[in-house]
């Protein structure tokens, strides 16, 4: 009996043990792993995916994907420096000299249009989920080339800078701001009515309607935080890097669904917490540390994380499976409730 | 075409059990060869699906045999019951939409040439010369999504003849059909009965058994109560079969009813669902809604709920003009309804019984933040379960867990937090154990004397109407047919009964 | 609405493409006078050639109803492999130094597509993963595994020999136009004449009746998968004659293409329907526009976004062509009423 509670206890929070390994694994081999410098590095590298994999999990909770997400951030990215820069070579932005914080204002504005589109064509148009999303994804980055025709815009405003460069102390402002934002978003998730109303529309999304909760409602304004959020990874990356080339994002949406799934956000919606999220995201950054300490090629790193990704969508598949059996063998429970 | 057995099919002492229900007594059917149109009839949970099920081989009897054409079998398989030309037509489709009927005839059997390549002349030739062979003019080249339900079954059926089918079971086949396409469907079934093949019909219409089958033979409670012609029947004594005599097991306490009317429809229609329903509910009344499936009685419900379209008409609840959007407007209104579906409806099984309970009145109990309040929840979820008697270690349990009769209570709960004016309760003990059964009508009873709420129960268990409700009325095709008062020496499960089935008492 | 004319509507739909096809083909030789010149229509022809012979792979799949999202990394990967076994190593060429014989080379190449094949389709069929996060999976993997070969090189100097089916002809008719018309009209035929193909038809269209008929729906799967895989290889060696490198990125963002001139030429996202022509038109379609676009010198990051809004009408069209063929429950009436003699 007590053997079955340990293993329950060690599948629930598995994420956390396997982070706990691989930092023992790395701090065994290399040297330099274990500093605070370190750390702060990995969490450094970790925010632009941690802002995307927050926006993701609020769609994953409903059932639904956004793909469109990475494109998303590289428009908003790359609009954020475009407004507010001097026009022609070397920086190559608009001309128009926005203000930074127009500028921004806008931007965000911007992904939750996107937001709001996507979940408009999902919820009313009744377009998949997965086909809408992916087709925005292509539109937006068509968008993005579009814009500045392919040429990448430069960030000279320490302004708008600050939140990717700026430093409390020894701390990274993006690491600050990945922090409380994922706070913010657990506290939403465990403890408002809206958040419980995204895990039952999840996990069925009918018994959910027949309980007074308004799913397509929800399912567009959960869009609209995946946008929002884009957006503002997109200003944490571009300030970061001072500048946003066309392609800046693309490919990091498999990254973000490897955080969520291997974090225990499920696919199919309704179970995960941001908690889990937040430590799939520590554990793909720290393997890529640790492997890059380790002088690993990049290629190598790349191939790895793809192996982790497959092994977490079959450990998930798995999971899937044990728990529908255990719900059919579950003994009928006949204890009473402590009454008081 | 003569048999050398005077049976083709003999089910000899056949019992079967699911936990905690005997859902098959020692039973015995027969089927004569040569041809037949036999009929099955019985209440829900009577067996009749069973005992189809263990003829085909979906279940394994517990005890008996099973005799086709002289092979005794103590367990069968489906592709040995398809081997003796056993075939079971379900009500939701075995074809392929997309491809042809033809294709869809043949199949993972497509006849091809001596290059090996599908010879798609031979499969429209045959199929069109097999179709008229059994009486069917139709183009097979048609694509099935193209085609009604009926004329699906019609290909289903033609399907299974072709693989030599002898006894063909149809299940509540009529169900989602308008009345030309059943005609169309029993004059097939009558044509291919004249070539020797057997039809099992398992229905609720009784009229259509008289209409359609030879014999019939009744179900109930497990047992096979015995085989009629069904021209030596009269429909009062066929309803009296299926019904027999039961014990009583509970008795709601007749209010004093608050003569407020709460809940009043007129004239409410909407085509294909129901016609011209009138209706006056008063406050801590339980009235019953009975009638045949598709008679109307859960697409008005769902209607009153918002969870499908109202039609014309008019609702006013609590004196005002009443038509709900969605859910949450009707819960918002007052107006709680009880899904019949609870897997699909009724209850979150992934999420807590808490969350499940508190999932419609979230806002009420969140702080002076905006956040949920863990005191207020789990302050009124425990008062909920103690009050509902739910069998559960904590109010964390994930739902699908339960039993089926925890699960409902569940649902109750949900609802009762609401604390609605009128509660719909579409089949609140269905799928439940015969304890939380009178359980879950003591609470309906509790709801309507303590909270003054109005009720409506729909059912098809009449005997478990009976004892719970004020009044009763039943719907036949769409329209209130018939209402019963407790108290009036008419209020019988026959009249019942037959104002369900549409049938008038003589 | 008159018999014939909701006859007619069906019909429409499922030539669609050709509707389409024609239109762009007479929109754009208004817009531009070169458009309808022997030059361009051969170019547009030989640019189809890699995405036709993908799309053929993808179609197969999505017949029985899953995705192969793996399927431009598996065009990566084996394109790079076989250059890297081609060539000398060190600059310039970046090769295994191998020098291995061009047909060794590519069997090597078709059994790495087969097994990449393979592998998507046990793990969809023996453990019932979703094909989509699979595929996806492996998508990444694959890339990866390529660019590890390469360690982000490019491959250069590819022997002459090899090149021909990407960059050689017969007589006028460049020789990766005839393999992907060829490619096609064989798909088709598979498709719609052989048991094979008709078994994927029924596996997409519904798995469970196609069981009880007697098809096994977990063979197909795995060997539609086997084809995707086996075609990315040919696929590759196409690529590899007519760009002439082994680029580590090539066929890096081509999967959303390779869905829409699918979806476009008919071939449903939800399994059961579509032909390989309709596809053919499809890959058609998608390049001509594409070259009219680049013939009215519209920027590339233009016909990007307007490739974007294709796709989402594309697919947004084969979500409602669905709902309106196949309408549930009892509201369906019969188009034409079935009648019965005797």
């Amino acid at each position: 009996m007590r053997a079955n509670r340990i293993v329950a206890f060690i599948l629930s929070n598995l994420i956390w043990f396997l982070l706990v390994a691989i930092v023992a694994f790395f701090a065994l081999i290399t040297r330099n792993f274990l500093t605070t410098a370190n750390f702060i590095n990995i969490l450094f590298n970790a925010s632009v995916l941690g802002v995307l994999v927050i926006g993701q999990s609020f769609t994953l909770l409903t059932g639904n994907f956004d793909l469109s997400a990475e494109s998303t951030l590289g428009l908003c990215g790359l609009l954020g420096i475009f407004f507010i820069t001097r026009s022609g070579p070397p920086l190559y932005g608009s001309g128009w000299m926005l203000s930074p914080v127009l500028s921004l204002l806008i931007v965000h504005a911007i992904g939750l249009f996107i937001g709001l589109a996507n979940g408009v064509l999902i919820t009313k148009m009744r377009v998949n989920n997965f086909v809408v999303t992916l087709a925005m994804l292509i539109t937006i980055r068509g968008v993005t080339l579009l814009v500045n025709n392919g040429q990448t815009a430069y960030s000279v405003s320490s302004a708008y800078n600050w939140l990717g460069l700026g430093k409390a102390g020894p701390i990274p402002i993006p690491v600050i701001v990945f922090l409380l934002l994922f706070i913010l978003g657990n506290i939403i998730i465990v403890s408002t009515p809206f958040g419980r109303e995204l895990y039952a529309i999840g996990a069925n999304r009918n018994a959910a309607l027949a309980s007074g909760v308004r799913p397509e409602a929800r399912i567009i304004q959960v869009y609209m935080i995946s946008g929002l959020l884009a957006a503002f990874a997109g200003w944490m990356l571009s300030a970061r890097l001072t500048n946003a080339m066309s392609s800046m994002g693309k490919g990091m949406i498999f990254e973000v669904f490897a955080a969520a799934v291997i974090g225990g956000v499920s696919l199919k919606g309704g179970q995960g917490s941001l908690i889990g999220a937040l430590g799939g995201v520590l554990l793909l950054t720290t393997i890529g540390a640790g492997l890059n300490l380790m002088n690993v090629s990049v290629y190598w790193i790349q191939a790895i994380r793809g192996l982790i990704i497959l092994i977490a969508m079959i450990i998930e598949a798995q999971k899937m499976r044990i728990s529908t059996l255990a719900s059919a063998a579950a003994p009928r429970s006949k204890t009473q409730v402590s009454t008081g | 075409m003569a048999e050398s057995q005077p049976y083709f099919v003999e089910m000899k002492g056949v019992t079967k059990d699911f936990p905690g229900v005997r859902a098959l007594s020692s039973v015995d059917f027969r089927l004569r060869s040569g041809g037949e149109l036999r009929g099955l009839v019985g209440k829900n949970g009577a067996g009749k699906s069973t005992l189809m099920n263990v003829l085909t081989g979906v279940y394994p009897p517990d005890a008996g045999e099973i005799v086709i054409q002289g092979k005794s079998f103590s367990r069968m398989t489906t592709s040995q019951a398809k081997q003796m030309g056993i075939s079971y037509v379900h009500q939701y489709s075995q074809l392929i939409p997309p491809l042809s009927i033809a294709e869809n005839v043949f199949c993972g059997n497509l006849p091809t040439t001596r290059l090996g390549l599908v010879d798609w002349e031979e499969v429209y030739r045959q199929t069109q010369e097999r179709l008229g062979r059994l009486g069917l003019m139709i183009d097979v080249r048609r694509k099935v999504e193209g085609l009604s339900v009926a004329e699906r079954q019609i290909i289903e059926i033609a399907k299974a003849l072709f693989a030599d089918a002898r006894v063909i079971i149809l299940d509540e086949a009529t169900a989602p059909l308008p009345k030309h396409d059943v005609d169309l469907l029993f004059s097939f079934v009558r044509l291919q009965r004249e070539r020797g093949v057997t039809f099992v019909y398992i229905s609720h219409y009784l009229e259509e058994i008289f209409e359609l089958c030879e014999n019939v033979t009744i179900m109930r409670d497990g047992n096979n109560i015995g085989d009629y012609p069904v021209s030596e029947l009269t429909t009062a004594e066929l309803i009296r079969l299926i019904s027999g005599t039961e014990v009583e097991r509970f008795h709601h306490a007749l209010p004093s009813a608050d003569s407020t009317s709460i809940l009043v429809v007129r004239e409410l229609s909407r085509q294909g669902a129901y016609n011209r329903m009138n209706m006056t509910l008063r406050k801590g009344e339980i009235v019953g809604l009975t009638g045949l499936e598709g008679c109307g009685k859960d697409s008005f419900a769902r209607g009153l709920f918002g969870l499908e379209a109202l039609g014309d008409g008019e609702v006013l609840l609590d004196g005002k003009r009443y038509r709900a959007s969605d859910p949450r407007n009707a819960l918002n209104r007052g107006l709680a309804y009880l899904p019949r579906d609870r897997h699909g409806f009724g209850i979150i099984g992934l999420r807590s019984i808490k969350e499940n309970v508190t999932l419609p009145i979230l806002s009420r109990l969140t702080n002076a933040l905006g956040l949920l309040s863990q005191k207020k929840e789990s302050d009124l979820v425990s008062k909920l379960i103690k009050l509902l008697d739910i069998a559960t270690p904590s109010m964390a349990q994930p739902v699908q867990f339960l039993s089926g009769g925890n699960q409902q209570k569940v649902v109750f709960a949900k609802l009762a937090s609401v604390a609605p004016k009128v509660l719909l309760l579409d089949e609140p003990t269905q799928g439940v154990d015969v304890q939380a059964k009178v359980e879950i009508m003591r609470i309906i009873d509790r709801l309507s004397r303590e909270q003054n709420v109005a009720i409506i129960v729909i059912s098809e268990e009449i005997r478990e109407l009976l004892d719970l409700c004020d009044r009763i009325l039943v719907m036949f095709k769409g329209t209130i047919v018939a209402e019963y008062h407790s108290g009036d020496p008419k209020m019988t499960v026959e009249r019942i009964l037959h104002a369900v089935e549409g049938t008038a008492q003589q | 609405m008159t018999r014939n004319k909701a006859a007619m509507i069906p019909l429409l739909l499922d030539n669609l493409i050709w509707g389409l096809l024609s239109a762009t083909v007479i929109v754009f030789s208004m817009l531009t006078n070169r458009f309808l010149s022997v030059d361009n229509l051969t170019n547009i022809l030989v640019h189809s050639a890699v995405l036709g012979i993908m799309v053929i792979g993808q179609s197969f799949t999505l017949i029985t109803g899953n995705f192969d999202l793996s399927a431009e990394s598996n065009l990566g990967l084996i394109a790079v492999l076989g250059a890297f076994l081609l060539t000398a190593a060190g600059e310039p060429s970046n090769g295994s130094g191998l020098m291995l014989n061009p047909v060794l080379t590519l069997l090597v190449m078709l059994a790495t597509g087969l097994l990449i094949g393979e592998i998507n389709g046990l793990l969809i069929t023996r453990l019932r993963m979703n094909n989509f996060v699979v595929t996806l999976s492996m998508m990444i993997i694959v890339r990866g595994l390529a660019f590890l070969i390469t360690q982000g090189k490019t491959v250069t100097n590819l022997p002459a020999s090899f090149k021909v089916l990407g960059h050689g002809s017969l007589g006028p008719f460049p020789i990766s136009v005839i393999v992907v018309i060829g490619g096609f009209l064989l798909a088709s035929a598979i498709t719609h004449s052989t048991r094979f193909g008709r078994d994927l038809y029924a596996t997409g269209g519904n798995r469970e009746a196609a069981l009880a008929s007697g098809i096994d729906p977990d063979k197909r799967i795995l060997q539609a998968y086997l084809i995707s895989g086996g075609l990315a290889a040919l696929a590759a060696w196409i690529e590899l004659g007519r760009l002439g490198v082994g680029a580590t990125r090539i066929g890096e963002g081509m999967i959303f293409e390779i869905q829409a001139a699918a979806v476009i030429g008919g071939i449903s996202l939800f399994g059961g329907r579509g032909t390989m022509i309709g596809a053919l038109g499809g890959v058609l379609l998608l390049s001509s526009i594409n070259a009219g676009l680049n013939l009215m010198m519209v920027s590339g990051f233009a016909i990007d976004m307007v490739r974007g809004i294709i796709i989402l009408a594309a697919m947004l069209l084969d979500a409602q062509k669905v709902r309106y063929k196949a309408p549930a429950g009892a509201a369906a009436r019969s188009s034409h009423p079935v009648e019965m003699k005797g």
